[in-house]
């Protein structure tokens, strides 16, 4: 019986089971961002193996191959960069300005933060990344010499964060337009900040996309640049 | 669906070759997303094929993502004096972050504005 534990086959149905499941409590309680499928499904499959005492590394290994298909995923984003591009026509200036400053600013008032509250380096080098979508932060955290733990961990939580805070928080600085709003919510909350805001609107959703896109796209070019660059 | 993942597998392929060749500190992936990227505005559209296949991808992510952040769980004692810069940089970070590029964007895009009136 304990090596069927110990099997692929096992820990594929875990995950697969704790996904299914997640998912439809994700589903009934509206939306919640809270329960959202990333973090809950995360919380089963840590449940389930501190019940049966199972090794995280062991389980990792069994399901390896899954981590694979991130860089896939990965290639895979350029189709809504590609899709979304059309948007930039009218306001692009501001747009690509807005992604440069606000994309740098997500990941220094991060490192700046963690910093002043004690961070080790590994700590910050996972950080760097929050506000990009999880396959990017994925390669390049991995890039750079982080936690892949960590950095996924704080992609989810700081898109959860958003997605709770933004509706008051915009209501309060008097955002409207329905392009900036969007568009923000992506640059600081990559793809759950997306599904939020194509709950607010179409054009909401479509300019979260591109700015999803375009500041994964900054962000994986420089955070590495710029690690690299402080490492020598 | 089979030809869409094998354009996304032979991009990334690419992506990985370049960037060992060239010893360049982005990841193969995302040398491999530009690279695609590149190849679509040259074509001017996407192939079906690919379409469906990357969509298949797009939707598996939250499964695909579940895995790695159950290893949360697992840290231990050796992060347990991580957690309050942690913390701090996700919710004060993230917050200022909202705020910061709303407030760019707005007054960007009013600037504008009113160059063209």
């Amino acid at each position: 019986m304990t090596e069927l534990l110990n099997s692929p086959l096992f820990a594929l149905t875990l995950a697969l089971g704790a996904y299914v499941v997640s998912l439809k409590l994700y589903l009934r309680s509206g939306r919640f961002a809270l329960l959202h499928p990333t973090a809950s499904g995360a919380a089963l499959i840590a449940l389930a193996l501190v019940l049966l005492d199972r090794d995280i590394t062991a389980f990792y290994q069994d399901v390896n191959w899954l981590l694979f298909l991130l860089g896939p995923a990965t290639v895979a984003l350029a189709i809504p960069l590609y899709r979304q591009l059309h948007l930039l026509r009218d306001i692009a200036g501001p747009l690509l300005l807005t992604t440069v400053i606000g994309g740098s600013f997500a990941c220094l008032s991060a490192l700046a933060l963690a910093w002043l509250f004690g961070a080790n380096q590994q700590t910050l080098l996972s950080l760097t990344t929050k506000s990009v979508t999880t396959p990017i932060a994925i390669a390049v955290t991995e890039g750079i010499g982080g936690l892949i733990t960590v950095a996924v961990a704080s992609v989810i939580l700081t898109g959860v964060v958003a997605i709770v805070t933004v509706e008051w928080l915009f209501k309060k600085l008097g955002v409207e337009d329905d392009r900036i709003w969007g568009f923000c919510l992506g640059l600081a909350a990559h793809a759950i900040g997306t599904s939020r805001a194509f709950e607010r609107s179409p054009v909401a959703g479509a300019f979260s996309s591109l700015a999803l896109c375009l500041t994964g796209a900054f962000t994986a070019v420089v955070v590495p640049l710029a690690a690299q660059w402080f490492a020598t | 669906m089979l030809a869409g993942f094998f354009t996304l597998l032979a991009f990334q392929l690419l992506g990985e070759v370049l960037q060992r060749l060239l010893d360049l500190p982005l990841p193969g992936p995302v040398i491999g997303m530009f690279l695609l990227f590149g190849y679509l505005c040259i074509r001017g559209e996407v192939p079906k094929d690919l379409e469906t296949g990357s969509q298949r991808l797009i939707d598996l992510l939250p499964l695909l993502l579940m895995v790695p952040a159950a290893g949360m769980f697992f840290l231990g004692d050796q992060f347990a004096d991580q957690w309050p810069g942690f913390i701090a940089a996700i919710s004060l970070g993230t917050l200022a972050t909202l705020v910061f590029s709303a407030l760019i964007l707005g007054w960007l895009s009013k600037r504008r504005q009113e160059k063209h009136d």
